[in-house]
């Protein structure tokens, strides 16, 4: 079978980040970052902690890593001029889309991979041997969720015409209100919303909540990844999940488990639809970039 | 014909960058597209490349519709663009090898590299490189594949009298191949010697078109008048009316 058309393309992308520094530094602060055994890890999960590990990588540092090392892919491009190579390539606009989101995803998803490698080897030396099952599952969750930043990341890029932009776009609203601060801005949603406040302490079981609150592709990423840690149907991280929810300690957690009577929960709030909603987040920015830098004049 | 452009338009707000462009470029054609900076040349390229969209107005280059077969007419384009930057972490092979593999050709990037007087630096990385060997890495970059019509947009930038002649060279050797070669210059000496046929713009208009014998004629200058003779004589009859030029 030929190869697609973007594929030249694509694997410079992915060499030119691979033979520089950023990729590199990230996998090193990735481990850094992630190793952190914790009792109540080790007490529920047992050998498994390894794998919670890369839930752990996952969640802060990764998106802002990808974000920093996608935001300028195409709108730097076009203020340089480099823009004009690609445009002047056999290649569609869309093409163009499509091979810098996979380019940039192999060549961050690889050292990303070197830094779990790393970090299970180190795990598993010190807790002992984790289901492989749990760790591939992990493992690939986490690399849909890189190619999923890269895929916003790119559309913005893709979207306007000045780099500041993109990073106010990238940095002040889609990391520190949708990665970091989501738990409060849609605390304080649904609180307008409905008329009454809403505590994480004690949550209520309305499944609008819990919803709103799964917006966030790093919370739906934390669901989908407790859901194969066997940790239950939460946004936070496994280690305060299971606080509250396998220890009589409350805390400031959202938890459907927690907020729900058993066997009451919407067939909506079930963890798989985090999977769908990292899956729209990869595929609907990018659609909607597609449509207007294919329209819009580029230089 | 190699390029075909009727009642060519672009507009930025109220701004006409290009007004109305009927433009005929036969196949195997040196043709110089000239003007004063900002006259439009740019905004006609750009156009031609799908860089940008048109206002108003049809185009067909090698046949092909420039805005619709995108893949299809740069294919057999070669391109070499004005005001643009390399990436600097590539090296001039890889830049090269990067058009090979995307228009799917087998050319040699040694031999590409060596017509442009680049041999040496073929592993070095473009971010060191000067602004004339950005320019000959670009124009090695336009020859991949033996393209039908080069699409050179003010070639001559940033080159020393060495590099001036290379490009004069190179479009000789392209045209000569059979070739179409268009390019666009403000430059006007560099021109006289390599072209067919010039086409003059001035505010987004084509006001004259021929070659250098037929200004000559019409416009009753001496034999040894120069193509900058022509361009003073067309565009400060426009300026002196800017009514009709508008």
């Amino acid at each position: 079978m030929a190869l697609p058309r973007w594929f030249p393309l694509a694997r410079a992308e992915a060499r030119r980040l691979l033979t520089s520094k950023g990729p590199w530094m990230l996998a090193i602060l990735l481990v850094l970052w992630a190793y952190r055994p914790s009792y109540v890890g080790w007490d529920e999960l047992g050998p498994n902690l390894t794998v919670g590990f890369i839930q752990i990588a996952g969640s802060v540092l990764l998106p802002l890593g990808v974000l920093l090392l996608s935001y300028r892919s195409i709108v730097a491009e076009r203020s340089s001029g480099s823009l004009k190579f690609l445009l002047g390539l056999p290649l569609t606009r869309t093409d163009i889309l499509v091979a810098k989101t996979l380019g940039r995803s192999a060549g961050i998803a690889i050292p990303v991979i070197g830094a779990v490698v790393v970090l299970v080897l180190a795990g598993g030396f010190r807790f002992g041997l984790f289901s492989p099952l749990r760790f591939g599952a992990v493992l690939l969750v986490t690399l849909l969720y890189v190619v999923t930043l890269v895929s916003i990341a790119t559309a913005v890029s893709a979207s306007t015409t000045s780099t500041v932009r993109a990073t106010g776009i990238l940095f002040g609203g889609f990391y520190l209100v949708l990665t970091v601060l989501w738990k409060p801005v849609a605390s304080a949603i649904y609180s307008a919303a409905s008329g009454h406040a809403v505590s994480a302490y004690d949550a209520p079981a309305d499944g609008a909540l819990f919803l709103l609150l799964r917006v966030s592709p790093e919370r739906s990423y934390h669901i989908v990844t407790n859901w194969l840690l066997g940790v239950g149907n939460s946004g936070a991280l496994f280690e305060p999940a299971l606080t509250k929810l396998r220890t009589p300690t409350s805390i400031n957690v959202y938890a459907v488990d927690a907020a729900f009577e058993p066997g009451s929960v919407p067939l909506y709030l079930h963890e798989l639809s985090g999977l769908l909603v990292l899956l729209c987040w990869l595929i609907v920015p990018l659609g909607v970039a597609r449509y207007r830098f294919e329209r819009g004049d580029l230089v | 014909m190699a390029i075909e452009t009727t009642n060519l338009t672009k507009r930025y707000g109220d701004t006409v960058a290009l007004d109305g462009l009927d433009l005929s470029v036969e196949r195997g054609e040196v043709y110089g597209f000239l003007g004063p900076n900002g006259a439009g040349k740019s905004t006609t390229i750009n156009l031609l490349l799908n860089y940008i969209k048109p206002t108003s107005g049809t185009a067909r280059v090698l046949g092909y519709d420039p805005w619709t077969d995108v893949v299809a007419s740069h294919r057999r384009i070669g391109i070499c663009p004005d005001r643009f930057s390399t990436y600097d972490g590539m090296s001039a092979r890889q830049h090269l090898q990067l058009v090979i593999d995307t228009k799917n050709v087998d050319d040699d990037p040694e031999r590409l590299l060596e017509r442009v007087g680049l041999a040496d630096a073929a592993t070095r990385p473009a971010g060191e490189f000067s602004q004339g060997m950005e320019q000959r890495l670009a124009l090695a970059m336009s020859l991949v594949g033996e393209p039908d019509l080069l699409i050179l947009d003010e070639p001559f930038t940033g080159l020393d009298p060495h590099g001036v002649a290379l490009v004069r060279d190179v479009v000789d050797a392209e045209s000569d191949r059979g070739a179409t070669v268009f390019f666009s210059s403000h430059v006007l000496g560099q021109v006289e010697v390599v072209c067919d046929r010039v086409g003059i713009l001035h505010h987004g208009r084509l006001v004259e078109e021929g070659s250098l014998a037929d200004f000559r004629d019409q416009l009753e200058l001496s034999d040894d008048a120069t193509i900058e003779d022509v361009f003073v004589e067309l565009t400060s009859e426009t300026v002196a009316s800017p009514e009709e030029s508008r």
